[in-house]
């Protein structure tokens, strides 16, 4: 949360307009003020790490927008303040997932109704599919230090319904949550910050139903200019990530997945670029896959949505466009 | 047509020199080199006409929207640096937040 707080407070990117002599600008503008000051590191007054789970945001962020293929259609109207209401409309093909090396699509359309209702102490989301399918999300804090979430999915197939509640607990430079889930999941994890820099966690979980439990560990050092981020698993599973941010509108990721049980290795390396008319992002990987998402800002609240991925191997191809209305 | 009646029958009784030739080592040799050489242009064009292929998408899908939005950042930042200099003042908030 640290880092996503400095970057919320810190001040709004003046115009692009430096090449001017500051004479009028640099009477209403502030001065730049430099924070470079050398300072002792206070060991007692570290910042807060961020959620065990958001550890890779940055990475996941730029590395994984929401590819479609197919037409999506988001339209929010806000009630009032604290609530909205969503509609959703996707028409495309979804795949199917086969033994068989080449993939199946299918196609499909369906609506999605959602309602939100969003307070800072407490965020409730309800989303209903016409395909029967039910989510609902809450966030309630229950103190300052301390929230609940739960998340729930329905469906109307059996065994396929998931629910879990999670209990975050929010210290001065460590987080710690503990999660309960259906067919007896139980895990916890724990992260602190070790310098202003770093944090080390670690987390374990255990399948009751499937007798299965695992231990991970996860590091994070950040700075304003990059972030990395190691993630290992008794799974097998070992997550790298990097982020550099060339500047405030350019940022550069890459990472790599080793799953020691399949012996697989997925290498990916991405830009991601915020400019003022529109968020552009586009990965490459190691899989021969190739893949761009493109926000376009239209309008006030109108974002236009292109998305492309190109599997070069198996000559899969998906195209998507879309429209968000309303934010 | 008149090549033919003549070789037809210099062919039955000894072998006329263009068949000599024809069939001699060099020439065979030379042919199954040629027919090689062949298969192994048509493989190389194939790959690389596939390499191409490969990227020339990928440079569709990654680099060309960048460009195209790179292109459009330039030209509105000109244009609020003339407005800028034309009227004297920044105009206000031409710099709506980017879509998360």
């Amino acid at each position: 949360m640290g880092l996503a707080m400095s970057y919320a407070a810190a001040p709004p990117p003046p115009p692009p307009t430096h090449s001017q002599t500051p004479v009028g600008l640099g009477v209403v503008l502030p001065p730049k003020t430099e924070e470079k000051v050398i300072k002792k590191v206070d060991f007692r007054n570290l910042p807060c790490p961020l959620p065990f789970e958001e550890i890779q945001r940055e990475a996941l962020m730029s590395l994984k927008p929401e590819l479609f293929e197919g037409l999506r259609f988001d339209f929010t109207k806000g009630l009032n303040q604290k609530f909205s209401l969503s509609h959703s409309v996707f028409m495309g093909s979804m795949e199917v997932p086969s033994q068989s090396t080449d993939t199946i699509k299918v196609p499909t359309a369906h609506y999605e109704f959602g309602a939100n209702f969003l307070d800072p102490k407490l965020m409730l989301v309800g989303r209903v599919l016409t395909d029967g399918r039910l989510n609902a999300r809450v966030k309630c804090d229950l103190t300052d230090n301390l929230t609940l979430k739960v998340n729930a999915q329905l469906t109307n197939e059996p065994h396929f319904s998931q629910g879990m509640f999670n209990f975050d607990y929010k210290g001065s430079d460590f987080r710690t949550q503990f999660q309960i889930g259906n067919n007896a999941f139980y895990g916890g994890n724990y992260i602190q910050s070790v310098t202003p820099n770093l944090s080390l966690g670690g987390e374990v979980f255990w399948l009751g139903h499937q007798r299965k439990s695992g231990i991970g560990f996860a590091a994070r050092y950040n700075t304003d200019k990059m972030v990395a981020t190691g993630q290992v698993a008794s799974t097998g599973v070992v997550a790298l990530s990097y982020v550099q941010k060339v500047s405030e509108k350019v940022s550069f990721a890459s990472d790599l997945m080793y799953n020691q049980m399949t012996r697989d290795v997925t290498a990916s390396f991405g830009y991601d670029y915020i400019l003022r008319q529109c968020r552009l992002r586009g990965k490459i990987d190691s899989n021969g896959v190739v893949s761009s998402f493109l926000e376009e800002r239209l309008n006030m609240g109108v974002n236009f949505i292109l998305s492309a991925e190109v599997d070069h191997r198996k000559k899969d191809y998906k195209f998507g466009f879309g429209m968000t209305v309303g934010e | 047509m008149a090549s033919q009646n003549r070789r037809l029958p210099a062919k039955g009784r000894d072998e006329g020199i263009l068949a000599k030739f024809s069939e001699s080592q060099i020439v065979l040799r030379g042919r199954e080199t040629a027919g090689e050489v062949a298969i192994v242009a048509k493989k190389l064009l194939r790959s690389t006409g596939r390499a191409a292929w490969i990227a020339g998408t990928t440079f569709l899908v990654l680099v060309v929207p960048l460009i195209i939005e790179m292109d459009r950042e330039a030209q509105m930042n000109e244009l609020e640096l003339q407005q800028a200099s034309l009227l004297g003042t920044p105009p206000p908030s031409l710099a709506p937040p980017p879509p998360k």
